[in-house]
């Protein structure tokens, strides 16, 4: 009878490959995931291009102070993204896991926890983002207040980005400096 | 491209101690700032005109921003807060000019956070006293200590990987981008001249270099006024 132990058996097709392709097919994995992050920063931009519109409506004499506010916080509310896209281009470009010795199998979850972990860039990306909408806002408001507005948006949203860095961190640490190996 | 392919190159070597390409930009930031500093300080008149107006604008604006964000008694701030925008802002748009950024450096940032960190500690302490500054990492609940302690811990690492992040995603973006453009000019086109590389990357550059670098030095020097300024209430 073959047996029914279907992660067994599946560990055991994935060790019938090369080291080396398992490592490249789990970067690959692991940059696609890693570019999930992307929906934060969507949601957040979008939020932030509502109020933009919504404010302008109320308030058309202050589109160009508003607008400039709005492109603000969502370029910051842009970070996220960028950072998973770096990750994602470290996996394709410059993979470091490539000549690690070491048990295929531990390289090649780095690589796809490398990427899984950046997905907390969603969090940060939607947060700055909300935090930009209602910057625009306020600005759409009060216009004389602009610099006031935008420097305690810009230190929220530099707070609000905290747990996108801690990703960044072990994404980079299970790339460059992978303390798993030596175990 | 391997694992250097995105570190700091090494310059030289001093003995057994590499010294690398961090260490060099910061010297020649350092040199242009010691320069300039020298330079408009050296004639400087009542009536102030040239150089030295704007000069005294930058210096205004500076105890300005501390004013506003630590409050009137701590305006002996502002050198260190000036010194720190103006290091750090020079270190990140120092890209535009072909030098790689001493910030997209983890032993830059780091260095620098931690002065932060050793400063929000000292002025927190000196300014509350052993007792009161031992004391507010009970509260709200002694039970809380531990979770207290990791959140001091974590605001130098944020705040280093923070900058450090920034920059380094600008570099390696930038990096990518150029060796992409230098392949397709030379197979699509077949061109020996840098054709793509001399306009497409303007755009990206004002993003990154100019842009991104200009925010995150204000937010560091922002976050390193509101630390102090929030452990000495």
């Amino acid at each position: 009878m073959e047996s029914t132990n279907f992660v067994l058996k599946f560990l055991e097709w994935l060790m019938s490959f090369e080291p080396k392709a398992l490592i490249l097919s789990a970067s690959a994995i692991g940059a696609g995931f890693a570019m999930i992050a992307g929906i934060g920063p969507g949601i957040g931009q979008g939020y932030a291009a509502g109020k933009g519109a919504e404010a302008v409506s109320r308030n058309p004499k202050s589109q160009r102070e508003t607008t400039m506010v709005m492109l603000l916080g969502a370029a910051v509310a842009e970070t996220s993204g960028i950072l998973a896209l770096v990750v994602a281009l470290i996996m394709l470009f410059g993979n470091p896991l490539v000549d690690l010795k070491g048990a295929a199998l531990i390289i090649m979850a780095s690589a796809i926890g490398a990427g899984l972990s950046m997905i907390a860039g969603i969090g940060p990306g939607v947060g700055q983002g909300y935090a930009a909408g209602k910057g625009t806002e306020a600005v759409g408001k009060r216009p004389k207040l602009q610099s006031q507005i935008v420097r305690t948006m810009l230190v929220g949203q530099a707070v609000a980005q905290t747990t996108g860095i801690y990703a960044l961190v072990i994404s980079l640490v299970l790339l460059f400096a992978n303390p798993l190996i030596k175990l | 491209m391997g694992v250097d392919g995105f570190g700091p190159r090494v310059a030289f070597y001093i003995g057994n101690i590499a010294v690398t390409e961090t260490v060099t930009v910061t010297w020649f930031i350092m040199f242009l700032l010691l320069v300039f500093s020298v330079a408009v300080t050296r004639n400087m008149k009542k009536e102030a005109s040239g150089l030295q107006l704007v000069v005294e604008q930058i210096v205004g604006m500076i105890n300005n921003l501390t004013k506003q964000n630590m409050g009137e008694k701590n305006i002996a701030f502002a050198p260190y807060v000036g010194t720190l925008l103006l290091l750090i802002g020079i270190s990140n748009i120092i890209g535009l000019f072909g030098f790689r950024p001493p910030t997209a450096d983890l032993n830059t940032t780091m260095c620098l956070s931690i002065t932060t960190f050793v400063l929000t500690q000292f002025f927190g302490m000196k300014s509350k006293g052993l007792g009161g500054y031992g004391k507010g990492f009970l509260e709200p609940i002694p039970f809380l200590l531990p979770l207290n302690i990791i959140g001091e811990l974590a605001n130098p690492i944020s705040l280093g990987f923070r900058l450090f992040g920034n920059i380094t995603a600008g570099v390696i973006i930038m990096t990518l981008l150029y060796g992409a453009l230098g392949a397709f000019t030379d197979t699509l086109l077949g061109l020996t001249v840098p054709l793509l590389q001399a306009g497409v990357p303007a755009v990206l550059h004002i993003y990154f270099d100019l842009f991104a670098g200009l925010l995150q030095s204000f937010i560091f020097t922002m976050l390193t006024m509101v630390f102090i300024s929030g452990a000495m209430e």
